[in-house]
């Protein structure tokens, strides 16, 4: 699993299982995918209203909760007028 | 894991993943480990206008579990070699 | 930082656990190991609606039907403390002239890192990375 290796102390973006989207610096991960976020922030989309962002500080997400897991680039995020993007939120896991 | 051996052979490959959450997600294959955990470069997200939330996001780590379908470049894969390969580990399962 | 380092580290501290279906539990952690399994103390639980609520002296959570755990922002620090005093300690077991726990207390130079053990300096005796 040496590929969350290059994800330490970036800004990252998880989507989890539920659907739910979550931004934060990652600090550490293990061999089963179990992820530590600092600074985390919840990101609640809907479709009538701008992009809600919910504090969550130090959070510790289990592995098999784990859909994506993407680098954040900066510049491009903190471009982004969150309050002006409306969307769907991503759907949950269906088998 | 002959599988895991074909995702190999692809590194640096264009690819598209389709997700158990519908997302699809296209990209250059970087990585891929045991779990068939998937490292995408350089990715673009179906649908962008419906799926603005990985706006931000250059590269990704995605899961092996949530993984519904995996398209490859046709040209970069060997399917007679594959066919071979797939009846050989099938007989060497069957003679263990 | 391994999630297992921080979750050791939060034992008799305040979290929040949600589980896959949406449960949560809110109280201080006592014990855990190496599945995440954990056992809270003076726990209040919500249902998945958040609409009731039930108080709990104690309870044990399997480690498998977690979804994430919450924890204090100050817990972060506090490991990385520890993980830096573990690797100087380990350092100064392996180099000559120090001996056991006292050693270097008030000394001018503490607290920085490197510098120390001169002969042990490269690769060896650095903790694990992450």
């Amino acid at each position: 699993m040496s590929s969350l290796q290059g994800y330490v102390d970036r800004r990252v973006l998880l989507i989890l299982q539920d659907g739910r989207v979550i931004v934060g610096v990652m600090v550490g991960f293990d061999q089963r995918s179990n992820v530590v976020l600092s600074d985390s922030k919840e990101r609640i989309y809907s479709i009538d209203a701008g992009v809600e962002e919910i504090p969550l500080g130090l959070y510790l997400v289990k592995g098999d909760m784990i859909v994506l897991i993407g680098e954040l680039d900066d510049a491009v995020d903190t471009a982004v007028d969150l309050g002006t993007i409306h969307a769907e939120p991503i759907p949950p896991i269906r088998y | 894991m002959l599988i895991f051996s074909v995702f190999k052979t692809l590194t640096d490959q264009q690819v598209t993943v389709e997700l158990k959450n519908d997302l699809s997600i296209t990209g250059v294959l970087k990585s891929v480990d045991q779990f068939l955990n998937i490292r995408l470069d350089s990715i673009k997200v179906l649908d962008e206008a419906r799926h603005p939330h990985m706006m931000a996001v250059k590269n990704c780590f995605i899961r092996g579990s949530v993984v519904r379908y995996v398209q490859l470049p046709s040209e970069h894969v060997d399917t007679q070699l594959l066919e071979d390969a797939t009846r050989r580990e099938s007989l060497a399962a069957v003679k263990r | 930082m391994l999630p297992l380092s921080l979750l050791n580290a939060a034992q008799n501290k305040p979290m929040l656990v949600e589980l896959k279906n949406g449960e949560t539990f809110n109280g201080h952690l006592v014990n855990c190991d190496n599945f995440m399994n954990i056992t809270l103390r003076e726990v209040y639980q919500t249902n998945t609606e958040g609409d009731r609520f039930w108080k709990l002296k104690e309870c044990y959570i399997r480690g498998s039907t977690i979804k994430y755990l919450r924890v204090p922002d100050t817990l972060l620090d506090a490991v990385k403390e520890e993980q830096n005093r573990a690797r100087d300690a380990g350092r100064g077991a392996r180099g000559a002239f120090v001996s056991g726990g006292n050693r270097g207390r008030g000394a001018p130079s503490r607290g920085g890192r490197g510098g120390r053990g001169g002969p042990m300096r490269g690769g060896r005796g650095r903790g694990r990375g992450a």
